[in-house]
């Protein structure tokens, strides 16, 4: 049937736009900025090429000459500078002459040009001899040129002979936009603030999810399973609220309970203790809160997962086991953990991937600090590319650190797939073609 | 779970009960003064408040200073997830459908690319996406944040779209077809009421997550005047000069409650999705 194939494509192509644009190009895009050395100061789209004195400066290391010659006036006889002539209010002869006999010519220094000028039919007085030598002094430093092609034609206009080589490090050295480069990689490897932001990723991603995705979330499981319907719904219901809450609101309590006027510092004042940012007055406790802040919404939602799948074991295996004589653990070790097996998977294939990649509770609570002190991977990456105190984003190099995460992220999710069995997730269902 | 108990009578549950209580005590203490400290002043170096007042409530009828209007921000907030919700639920009722019922080339692979695209994680592209929107000039508007929520959120609801048509009976659409409607028509009129608790599930879990959400406004529309709830309340707390915790709680359960309504009406429709590994 060929008119419920189009009705398909109809129906499916808004959903492959969006994904295509807003998920598909931004994966290939990081590729392509994380090969490029984009920063505030180069801007996003092309640059201009400036011959600034910085890059003068640069061209002096490897052609001396050249760089010195571009850094000195020159003396063009040009269009322009005849007509500045012919509005000094001179004798019109002298334009008329110069346009004439010396139309196009380049002179290096202000001497040889004015030489040239008292050489003229016209005779023109000493201080003529300056003021019209004077409109034809042309500076290309700190001239800006929107292409190469403009920059090299500018240069050729005063005389500058250049090889192809020397072309290609001039336009290097004053090209004001972003170049392709491979740096952004490199830097990663060898910095030693990459590999301790990346200890600070793994140490964060592996306590988190022990401690609390697992154990804590599968504690929570049990002891509200074991327990009379209404107090177990009630406490279920505090264990959601940190995975339903705002992130900000929920961060700005923990904010409140560690701050030197919050809850922590007041209870402890009763006790003789001066009042502190318990948050953050030291790497220890910025990392025992950064966990506990993560581990309760880690917590929520691995409670939600292993709650229903112990909902699923069916009753009778504990009938069984009482009338047996099991006690309470050997219900958890023998018939519990053994069919949680699956589920633990789940959320720790879930979980290790969006700790990876969210940073958004640890951004809110310590930025990363006290120092670096909990500076992970994808907060590192934001704060390089999207928001820094220096205030220059290193939008390339944040972009490789991203795509670190998002290669990761891309083969992982494609592991998983095969590991909770793709086959009969897509098996076909009722189709008709 | 109440035969359980009945069985399990040889156990005491009180130890259970007061090891929970303990644990959850953290959490009881900090929503408990979430709502308390926003009407109550409490003096310095005490915990229990000790007056009533409604000053921390001032941001509602005078704007702080600095910040944009608090009403302002509401409208961008409720544009915003609404726009998000509508995008996201039309375009997956439709896609799942597709990817459910019909039979378009690479649906397959397209499936694949869904699931895929649901267990990545998607803020790593957000370096990415702001240099698209400044490119494309889409850079502090709400429209781009909006299309860049809805996309990210759409892998979900198609996969969960697809679910929900996978159980409507087949027999529903075939005496549709045998009676001559089209398939536009069959989906419109007969299938897609098969499907409303997904609808309303997907919608309920998208308005709150798009009312939650705070790193993509943060990043790709800051502005005061497209300025959402989560972006301006981080602000707010990110001001060192006045650091006032009775204003940003304020703010924070002018904010929250929303939600806890939203969660307490409708928690049948959403234990689905939660329970079912979205990102979180």
């Amino acid at each position: 049937m060929k008119s419920s194939r189009m009705l398909g494509l109809i129906m499916i192509a808004p959903a492959a736009i969006m994904i295509l644009l807003f998920f598909l190009m931004p994966v290939v895009l990081t590729g392509v900025f994380s090969m490029t050395n984009m920063t505030t100061a180069t801007g996003i789209s092309g640059g201009a090429y400036q011959i600034a004195p910085h890059s003068l400066n640069d061209l002096k290391s490897t052609m001396p000459d050249i760089a010195e010659q571009m850094s000195q006036p020159r003396y063009t006889i040009d269009e322009t500078g005849l007509k500045a002539v012919e509005g000094l209010g001179l004798d019109a002869g002298i334009a008329t002459e110069l346009r004439a006999k010396h139309m196009g010519e380049v002179f290096k220094t202000r001497r040889e040009a004015e030489r040239m000028i008292k050489g003229l039919d016209q005779g023109p007085s000493t201080t003529q001899v300056k003021q019209i030598s004077e409109q034809f002094n042309r500076s290309v430093v700190n001239s800006r040129f929107s292409s190469r092609q403009e920059l090299f034609t500018a240069l050729d206009t005063l005389g500058f002979k250049l090889t192809d080589a020397q072309k290609d490090s001039i336009a290097e050295a004053t090209y004001t936009g972003w170049n392709w480069t491979t740096e952004n990689f490199s830097r990663i490897v060898s910095s030693p603030d990459m590999a301790r932001v990346l200890f600070n990723t793994l140490l964060y991603v592996a306590l988190v999810l022990v401690l609390f995705n697992t154990t804590y979330a599968m504690l929570l499981a049990i002891w509200t399973h074991y327990m009379p319907a209404a107090p177990a719904t009630i406490f279920r219901s505090i264990w959601l609220l940190p995975r339903i809450t705002p992130v900000v609101i929920y961060v700005l309590m923990w904010k409140w309970l560690a701050w030197d006027t919050g809850f922590i510092s007041v209870l402890m004042g009763k006790f003789g203790y001066p009042p502190k940012n318990y948050l953050l007055d030291n790497a220890y406790n910025a990392w025992l809160f950064v966990i506990l802040i993560n581990g309760f919404i880690g917590a929520s939602m691995g409670m939600l997962v292993f709650s229903s799948a112990l909902k699923a074991i069916p009753k009778s295996q504990f009938f069984a086991s009482e009338v047996d004589g099991a006690s309470r653990w050997q219900q958890i070790r023998y018939i519990i953990l053994p069919q949680m097996r699956w589920p633990i998977l789940f959320v720790t294939c879930y979980q290790t991937l969006s700790l990876l990649a969210s940073f958004n509770e640890i951004l809110l609570s310590t930025r990363g600090g006290p120092g670096k002190a909990t500076e992970v991977w994808s907060l590192a990456a934001y704060h390089t590319a999207l928001n820094n105190y220096a205030g220059n984003l290193e939008y390339g190099l944040g972009a490789a650190m991203a795509l670190v995460l998002v290669v990761i992220g891309i083969v992982l999710s494609l592991f998983y797939l095969r590991i909770f069995n793709y086959g009969t997730l897509v098996s076909r269902p009722l189709i008709e073609d | 779970m109440a035969e359980k108990s009945q069985v399990s009578a040889n156990y005491s549950t009180w130890p259970v009960i007061l090891a929970l209580s303990i644990v959850s005590a953290p959490l009881v203490l900090m929503y408990a003064y979430l709502f308390l400290d926003t009407i109550t002043d409490t003096a310095v170096g005490s915990l229990i408040p000790d007056s009533f007042t409604l000053r921390h409530w001032r941001f509602l009828w005078e704007t702080l200073p600095g910040k944009p209007n608090i009403w302002l921000v509401t409208l961008n907030t409720l544009i915003f997830t609404t726009s998000v919700t509508a995008v996201i639920v039309l375009v997956s009722s439709m896609a799942g459908y597709v990817l459910s019922r019909l039979n378009v080339p690479a649906r397959g692979f397209f499936l694949a690319g869904v699931m895929v695209l649901h267990a990545f994680p998607s803020v790593t592209l957000i370096i990415a996406i702001f240099i698209v929107l400044q490119m494309i000039g889409l850079y502090n508007s709400l429209i781009g944040v909006i299309l860049v929520k809805a996309a990210i959120d759409l892998p979900l609801g198609i996969w969960l779209m697809k679910g929900f048509y996978d159980t409507v009976p087949w027999e529903i659409e075939m005496a549709g077809v045998v009676d001559g409607a089209s398939r536009f028509r069959v989906w419109r009129s007969l299938v897609l009421p098969q499907v409303r608790p997904g609808i309303m599930a997907l919608g309920l879990f998208s308005f709150l997550s798009g009312w939650s959400e705070f790193i993509l406004p943060q990043v790709l529309a800051p502005g005061g005047k497209v300025q959402v709830l989560s972006v301006y309340l981080s602000s707010l707390i990110a001001d060192d000069n006045n650091f006032d915790f009775g204003t940003f709680k304020a703010v924070g359960v002018f904010y929250i409650v929303p939600v806890l309504i939203v969660y307490a009406l409708f928690h049948k429709y959403l234990m689905n999705i939660y329970g079912g590994g979205s990102k979180g």
